[in-house]
């Protein structure tokens, strides 16, 4: 694996792929797409890891991550474009609808109380669907030097 | 990272869970974030940021703590 043109068009399409469909392509389907060997897609595959360009689960060539999009159901759920999505987290929850430059609902659920809240984002504003007399807050639980070391804790 | 309807639950959640407290931004401060963090993920020429771009992002939306830099 050699060409790093081809590395972040793999990435390009992998990303466009979860836009398009909410899920990634899988490793058949990038090397199908980009007319190489599956051995040589998950070449690239893992490098694109190993540059955090997203996230593989362990040992395999299954994209987890690739944020703020999530292959997995996760209690942060974003309704855009006429489709729904999964996001990694309540940070990338808020970065679907930027990403995809659209509107969105989103529904998520508070980590200690377990009460479902709904929020929207309408024309670049994010509106809390519910009662407006406390204000909705993320935990960020690790400082931006120590992201990296546990990516599904971060 | 999570989402809490207050600052009681994430006491709530630190004590459950005995865990040290990190940092806590409101919906609103993760949304001015989310514009210039997510923006070009989908473009081709997107290939990642490096330490001081991230921290110049943190910067802008006024995120100048030790939490948010190497």
């Amino acid at each position: 694996m050699s060409n790093d043109t081809l590395l972040w068009q793999i990435r390009h399409f992998v990303y466009q792929h979860f836009a398009d469909t909410t899920l990634p392509p899988g490793v058949d389907e990038s090397a199908l797409h980009f007319h190489i060997s599956t051995e040589e897609a998950g070449e690239y595959y893992k490098e694109l890891n190993n540059r955090h360009a997203f996230f593989l689960e362990p040992d395999t060539f299954s994209v987890r991550m690739a944020w703020p999009f999530s292959a997995v159901p996760t209690d942060f759920i974003v309704h855009a474009n006429g489709k729904t999505y999964y996001a990694n987290c309540a940070w990338d929850m808020l970065g679907i609808p930027v990403v995809l430059k659209s509107d969105a609902v989103m529904e998520a659920v508070c980590t200690e109380s377990n009460e479902t809240v709904q929020l929207e984002i309408k024309d670049g504003q994010i509106t809390n669907h519910q009662s407006t007399n406390y204000q909705l807050l993320i935990h960020f639980p690790l400082p931006f030097t120590r992201w990296y070391h546990n990516l599904i804790f971060t | 990272m999570l989402l809490f309807r207050s600052e009681e639950w994430i006491e709530k959640w630190y004590k459950r869970n005995n865990l040290e407290r990190g940092e806590v931004l409101t919906i609103n401060q993760v949304w001015e974030l989310s514009k210039p963090w997510y923006d070009n993920r989908l473009s081709l020429e997107y290939h990642g940021r490096s330490v001081e771009e991230a921290e110049e992002i943190f910067r802008q939306v006024g995120l100048n703590s030790a939490f948010w830099h190497m």
